[in-house]
């Protein structure tokens, strides 16, 4: 499903070349269940935002359900974005202004789809806040907050969903529950692709990749 | 008209709202004036402001010649008796229907009767709101016998303006000659010098206020990088980061048109008061209206000013770079 070869990120900061990924060969199947660890600075967001569409590699091939995405267009790439990829941040990074059901169905604006109520309250009775839909994100907790970016990262209906240390933020009892929720998600058929610090989660996960220096050396 | 020299404005405001020139001519002017070949009339005017202890406030009183009053005003249409004597006026009909005053009644100046024996139609000018009391009561209350504000001329044949001008300006020293063409002249240019003046003014304030928005755009945009870069993460393009930001902009420069407009329907009537307290007269009835074609302009433009003020910002906006924006 997403495949990976050869990919290398390079970028400059100020006059230093950085290396961020190293030839990363890597493939992934539907439904899988992967953790991606190691120090910081080892590429993993890179990796992350690589696969995201959100960044491009600098070499190599990346390949989205058999297409070949690493030369496309900005707009296009959106589009991939928009149809085939949910993202979950560690700061959750929900709008302070707007309530838990206007967060949820953000991406729907600017997917150009309608919103149906029906949906939106059972995705939000997936993640356990259906009785918060009409709550500001101050009136949340840090667990809670993140459901509702899992929730948002659920609403287009995506085939990925990609999790940059998605309990880097919350305590041992909420990593627990976002970690569950996450694995539920999983065992409903999402590929899901989480960075991670904490090596008891990692190895809950089906598969584990381990980076270092820019490279997978597991 | 003939004043004494100074600056030409002078004559303008006189005509315009009865302006006290602080210089008087004398009489022997006069004399001289009718010296001049091609002169039919000459009239001498004493423009003043006195105090109305009844009503508590100053009236513009216009001495003038009684017995040249119809040569010189034969437009006017007057009610009652134009004053013979030197006790009665003549007022404008803004200042009785005001004052409610009618033909027989009796108002004072320096504890001076005096009968208003003659009220003057509405003309719809500034000579509505004036008293005209025969030259020499007023001469008499100012204790300035032999002294005039301007002096009148009508001369026979209006093709030799141009000579006869220049002929008074050369035998009479210390005058200045304005024609009525001037005067036209000199208020039109007056009236579109405070036109220019103001609309000079309204665009500065749209621009400061245009930098302003755009100013307070850039500061939320820079304190909402990372929310940005979360939404094209999750599926928003450029253009859609730049149509949020030109919509905000937008939104916000409309709610200050619409609420510009309601305080200056408020407003209007502190304003219209504000204006009444310090000028002597102002026609009765409202100075301020609403007009709802303005008001829809003021918004059109509110508008306008949002989407140019926005469109830097929203550029920037969509130019923020994702990763760099959630890295935080």
């Amino acid at each position: 499903m997403i495949e990976l070869k050869d990919i290398t990120k390079i970028f400059m900061r100020g006059s230093e070349k950085v290396n961020a990924l190293k030839d990363i060969n890597l493939n992934i199947q539907q439904g899988e269940f992967i953790s991606v660890t190691g120090p910081s600075g080892s590429g993993k967001t890179t990796l992350l935002h690589i696969i995201g569409c959100l960044d491009k590699p600098t070499k190599g091939v990346l390949k989205i359900d058999g297409i070949e995405v690493e030369n496309m267009p900005e707009s296009e790439l959106v589009n991939i974005r928009r149809q085939k990829i949910g993202f979950v941040f560690q700061q959750f990074y929900l709008i302070p202004g707007l309530n838990v059901y206007e967060n949820v169905t953000l991406p729907l604006l600017f997917n150009r789809r309608p919103k149906n109520k029906n949906d939106i309250v059972s995705l939000l009775e997936l993640v356990g806040l259906k009785e918060r839909i009409h709550h500001n994100p101050n009136q949340l907790s840090g667990g809670e907050m993140q459901r509702v970016a899992i929730a948002r990262a659920l609403v287009n209906d995506p085939e990925i969903l990609l999790a940059d240390e998605p309990t880097g933020n919350l305590d041992t009892e909420n990593s627990e529950k976002i970690f569950d929720l996450l694995k539920s998600l999983h065992k409903r058929g999402l590929t899901v692709i989480m960075i991670t610090h904490n090596p008891d989660l990692a190895s809950r996960a089906q598969k584990t990749i381990k980076l270092k220096d820019g490279k997978i050396y597991t | 008209m003939i004043v004494p020299s100074g600056c030409p404005h002078e004559v303008a405001s006189l005509v315009l709202h009865g302006a006290v020139i602080p210089k008087f001519l004398d009489l022997n002017v006069f004399e001289k004036i009718k010296d001049i070949s091609g002169i039919e009339l000459v009239s001498p005017f004493l423009v003043t402001q006195l105090p109305n202890h009844e009503r508590g406030r100053v009236d513009i009183v216009y001495g003038m010649e009684m017995s040249h009053l119809k040569k010189i005003k034969p437009a006017w249409q007057i009610e009652g008796l134009i004053p013979e004597k030197d006790d009665a006026v003549i007022i404008g009909s803004e200042i009785a229907s005001h004052d409610n005053i009618k033909i027989g009644d009796t108002i004072f100046y320096n504890k001076k009767p005096f009968k208003v024996s003659a009220i003057l139609q509405k003309t719809g000018s500034q000579d509505d709101a004036f008293i005209y009391m025969p030259i020499k009561a007023l001469q008499e209350i100012m204790k300035k016998p032999d002294r005039v504000t301007a002096i009148g001329v009508k001369v026979y044949n209006p093709q030799l303006l141009t000579e006869i001008t220049e002929d008074l300006s050369m035998k009479i020293p210390g005058i200045q000659v304005v024609t009525m063409g001037q005067v036209i002249d000199s208020l039109a240019s007056l009236a579109s010098s405070a036109k220019i003046l103001s609309l000079s003014i309204a665009v500065i304030v749209i621009l400061i206020s245009a930098m302003g928005v755009m100013n307070s755009i850039l500061i939320a945009i820079f304190e909402r990088t990372q929310e940005i870069g979360m939404m094209r993460a999750i599926g928003a393009s450029k253009f859609d980061i730049f149509r949020i930001i030109i919509k905000e902009t937008v939104m916000l420069t409309f709610a200050g048109g619409a609420l510009g407009i309601i305080l200056s329907i408020i407003g209007s009537g502190i304003t219209e008061g504000f204006v009444r307290s310090f000028m002597s007269y102002v026609p009765s009835g409202r100075m301020i209206a609403f007009e709802p074609w303005l008001a829809g302009l003021c918004i059109l433009l509110s508008l306008l000013v949002g989407i140019l003020s926005g469109l830097y910002p929203a550029w920037k906006a969509s130019r923020i770079n994702p990763i760099e924006a959630i890295k935080g």
